[in-house]
């Protein structure tokens, strides 16, 4: 039963892994553009979720000195990471989201099945 | 401390950030500005080569705060790629103020100069920084930016070729942020230096293989390595040829310097297997870009499979890790550069001139434009890898660190690589010099002007320059090589 309780104390991480799969099979799979879109933001999110969730500790507090703060204090760094990470993201989707509009524009289509038929 | 390290890298992002504030006052002071920004970025980046040809690598603790905790800069002689960054960004800048009244939409002039220095800044940072999460920042910086030059471009190719670029760049960044976690994970840092001290492949086992897995596949799909190359015949192709020359001679070159720092974090344990793999990889990659370039008719889509050959050869270099090997692979990234900036912006000036794309409308052109045409042989004889030119010495040294592995398959790739090149760009001589012209307009054209002319006779004389002088950067490189395959 190791396997499964290995898989049980890390399940956050694997959530992650299922959830940045599932992401690139939109991305590979899905023929519309927006949805190949909303796939690279699902893999982008598990990317995230799995950084912030490195930087927990049980029973951790939040890294604030007060008086009464007591140890042990989870890790601020990775939200920080995870702060940037998001900025990247949505300037990502806002430039892509401007590129499909010119796309549809053009060409009147989405789909790339029949975006590859006008080429 | 040196103020030189961090300079490098903020004079051309805020550079680039003025750049529209600055159009305002004209256009003329925007095109000096720009100009001014990377001649400054390439004096602080001269100096530091010096200094690292001198007492070899060192760092800059940003905001006073040293390893661990704080950011670091860090310059080795990776780094002084920055030389050849500020080089053809530079050149490229000059030309496209010619090329850009014709190419680029009107009041796009401002924004492509910010977005050109923006992405230079990216690489430049990318190239110094020594801490792994910043690595992600500048690799961001400097794709995101390429995205949006390329959807400059051809108005009816660029939007969906940008689109397609930013789908695999941003999957593979993705995946390389996903490899940084689980290294911060493992060891607690993000520093490179300190994380290649604490990591233990051995010990860590499945997640440290995983990260490199990661960070592998990502770097590599940014240097379009054959099969994960398609996004890129588009992008280079429907770019702006200055675009182009900055995309296809440096920007893929990032993918590579990524390799180069796993390497340097993944030393001795966890790289080793891997080199039979990139090896071949990079073999694959040859012969496919070779053979995919035979049978391309536009000019610009047959130099962007010719990157992706050339690209084999330097993974192909840094997979048998013998010491001439991978001392072949640096040198062929750095003239590599050179050889593939003079063909776009040749091919660009005969683009530009003609209006024509293909080899069939653009034969007998090489009559009508003898100075641009002459660039362009010197960089098609360069690619083929004749000396005395700038390809000849990174082939030859990869093929003799093949033979001196006791590996001479990759030798005969390397010259098979070769001979497939002469072969595919024969067919571009023969289209500018001994094929009667078949459209009208190629008959009546004029010669690229001057400052389009400049730069491309500038890079050609570069090229030949490189494969006379190829001792020069050889020297340089020697201790950061030998570091690395002592690794």
């Amino acid at each position: 039963m190791t396997e499964v309780d290995a898989l049980l104390q890390n399940i956050d991480y694997a959530a992650a892994v299922i959830l940045f799969c599932i992401g690139l099979y939109v991305v590979v799979a899905k023929g519309n553009l927006i949805k190949k879109l909303l796939g690279l933001n699902i893999m982008e999110t598990a990317v995230f979720a799995f950084i912030v969730t490195s930087g927990m500790v049980d029973g951790g507090h939040a890294p604030i000195v007060t008086e009464a703060a007591t140890p042990p204090f989870a890790s601020p760094l990775p939200h920080a990471l995870v702060l940037t990470g998001i900025v990247v993201a949505v300037s990502i989707t806002a430039l892509a989201l401007a590129l499909i509009v010119e796309v549809y524009r053009r060409y009147g289509t989405i789909e790339a099945d029949e975006l590859r038929e006008t080429d | 401390m040196t103020p030189w390290l961090p300079l490098v890298v903020m004079a051309p992002l805020v550079g680039g950030a003025l750049a529209p504030v600055i159009a305002i006052a004209g256009a003329r002071l925007l095109r000096a500005w720009s100009l001014a920004v990377v001649a400054v970025t390439g004096l602080a980046a001269l100096r530091l080569t010096l200094e690292v040809a001198a007492t070899g690598p060192f760092s800059y603790p940003l905001g006073g705060f040293k390893r661990p905790i704080g950011i670091e800069l860090r310059f080795d002689e990776f780094s002084a790629a920055i030389l050849f960054m500020t080089l053809i960004g530079g050149l490229a800048l000059t030309y496209a103020g010619r090329y850009a009244i014709r190419g680029l939409p009107a009041g796009g002039q401002p924004w492509f100069q910010a977005l050109m220095l923006i992405n230079l800044g990216g690489m430049a940072g990318f190239a110094v920084t020594g801490d792994l999460f910043n690595l992600f920042v500048f690799m961001e910086v400097v794709s995101v930016s390429s995205y949006a030059l390329v959807a400059l471009g051809d108005p009816r190719m660029a939007p969906l070729a940008a689109f397609r670029y930013l789908l695999a760049g941003a999957a593979s960044s993705v995946l390389i942020l996903f490899s940084i976690g689980i290294l911060y994970a493992l060891t607690g840092s993000l520093n490179m230096a300190d994380v290649a001290s604490r990591l233990d492949v051995e010990a860590d086992g499945m997640p440290a293989i995983l990260a490199l897995a990661g960070l592998l596949t990502g770097f590599l799909l940014k240097a379009a390595l054959f099969p994960l190359h398609t996004w890129l015949p588009d992008a280079h192709a429907s770019a702006p040829s200055p675009v182009s020359a900055v995309l296809s001679a440096l920007v893929v070159k990032l993918g590579i310097l990524g390799l180069l720092r796993s390497w340097q974090i993944f030393a001795g344990a966890g790289w080793a297997p891997l080199g039979e793999l990139l090896a071949w990889g990079g073999a694959v990659s040859i012969v496919a870009g070779a053979g995919f370039a035979l049978f391309q008719q536009d000019l610009k889509r047959l130099l962007a499979y010719s990157t992706v050959s050339n690209i084999g050869y330097i993974v192909m270099g840094l997979g048998i890790a013998s010491q001439q090997a991978v001392m072949g692979a640096s040198l062929h990234v750095l003239n590599h550069a050179l050889i593939k900036s003079t063909l776009f912006l040749a091919a660009g000036a005969l683009i530009h001139q003609t209006g024509c794309r293909t080899l069939y409308e653009l034969r007998g052109a090489g009559r009508a434009m003898p100075a641009t045409s002459l660039a362009l042989t010197v960089g098609v004889i360069s690619v083929v890898g004749l000396p005395p030119t700038a390809g000849f010495p990174g082939k030859w040294y990869i093929a003799l660190g093949a033979l001196d592995a006791g590996r001479p398959v990759f030798a005969v790739v390397a010259a098979a690589g070769g001979l497939l090149a002469f072969a595919y760009y024969m067919r571009v001589l023969n289209a500018l010099y001994f094929w009667p012209p078949t459209h009208e307009r190629v008959l009546g054209v004029r010669e690229a002007p001057v400052s389009m002319l400049v730069p491309v006779l500038l890079l050609a004389l570069c090229c030949l320059a490189a494969g006379v002088f190829a001792r020069l950067p050889m020297a340089f490189l020697e201790p950061a090589v030998s570091r690395l395959v002592g690794m």
